[in-house]
């Protein structure tokens, strides 16, 4: 298993599009994949509710967990969505 | 927690009569009941800002739980409102399970991250077995009342 904490940034937190993508991306991959406050027990990554219910904002600090056969690129494609900025079209990103 | 003169679900907020049957049939019901209620100013501003936030991401979170939401200039005060589908209406969820649970949350444009925290505790609530089938069999407005409103105040 491999644990990171970040910092998120996305402006949406883990709302909206970026929680989706999360949602997605731990879909996409055979390992289990958790989120949650850093230094808490983290949820299931793959569930929208679950991810919902968490209430992350942006800069708030999250444990990333990814175990299974293809951690590694669980954890980096869930890192590079939680640290980019979102790409809306309102040109809002910094 | 902010006060407000009003709680933000009351009964008739909450629809158990009439089951949408689709997603887009099931945001405009939703909706009705919040402007009958006295609670949304400008309709067309709020359907367009909750077509807005559902083009961003599906509101459809799975296990049977749609919650379209939105934060808009045209909501007086924070809102919930209420219906079921007993058959389920795809709310384009990532798990493809329909959606029977529908749930509504608006809040006004100057009210914060109070709607995200709304929204959260809804969602954990939710995550329980036992809230979801309470809300499925709940026969009465005053019972669901009481079940949301215990949820989102946790």
């Amino acid at each position: 298993m491999i644990e990171r904490t970040i910092t998120v940034v996305p402006e949406d937190g883990l709302h909206a599009r970026p929680a989706s993508q999360v949602v997605e991306a731990a879909n996409s991959y055979e390992s289990k994949v958790t989120v949650g406050p850093a230094g808490s027990d983290g949820v299931d990554a793959a569930s929208m509710l679950a991810v919902t219910g968490l209430g992350v904002g942006p800069g708030d600090e999250v444990d990333i967990t990814a175990d299974g056969p293809d951690e590694e690129a669980a954890i980096d494609d869930l890192e590079e969505i939680l640290t980019t900025p979102e790409h809306g079209d309102n040109g809002e990103e910094q | 927690m902010a006060h407000h003169d009003h709680k933000p679900l009351t009964t008739d907020l909450i629809d158990l009569d009439h089951e949408p049957e689709t997603k887009p049939e099931a945001i405009e019901q939703l909706l009705d009941l919040a402007v009958d209620a006295g609670r949304v100013n400008d309709r067309e501003q709020a359907l367009t800002d909750l077509h807005a936030r559902e083009k961003e991401a599906t509101t459809g979170v799975g296990m049977g739980i749609g919650i379209p939401h939105a934060k808009s200039s045209a909501v007086e005060a924070p809102t919930i409102a209420f219906t079921r589908s007993s058959e389920g209406i795809d709310f384009d969820a990532m798990d493809d399970e329909p959606a029977t649970l529908i749930f509504m949350l608006l809040v006004p444009a100057a009210g914060g991250e109070e709607h995200l925290q709304m929204l959260s505790s809804l969602s954990r609530s939710l995550m329980h077995e036992e809230t979801r089938t309470a809300l499925q069999k709940a026969e009465s407005p005053e019972r669901v009342e009481s079940i949301i409103l215990e949820a989102v105040e946790q």
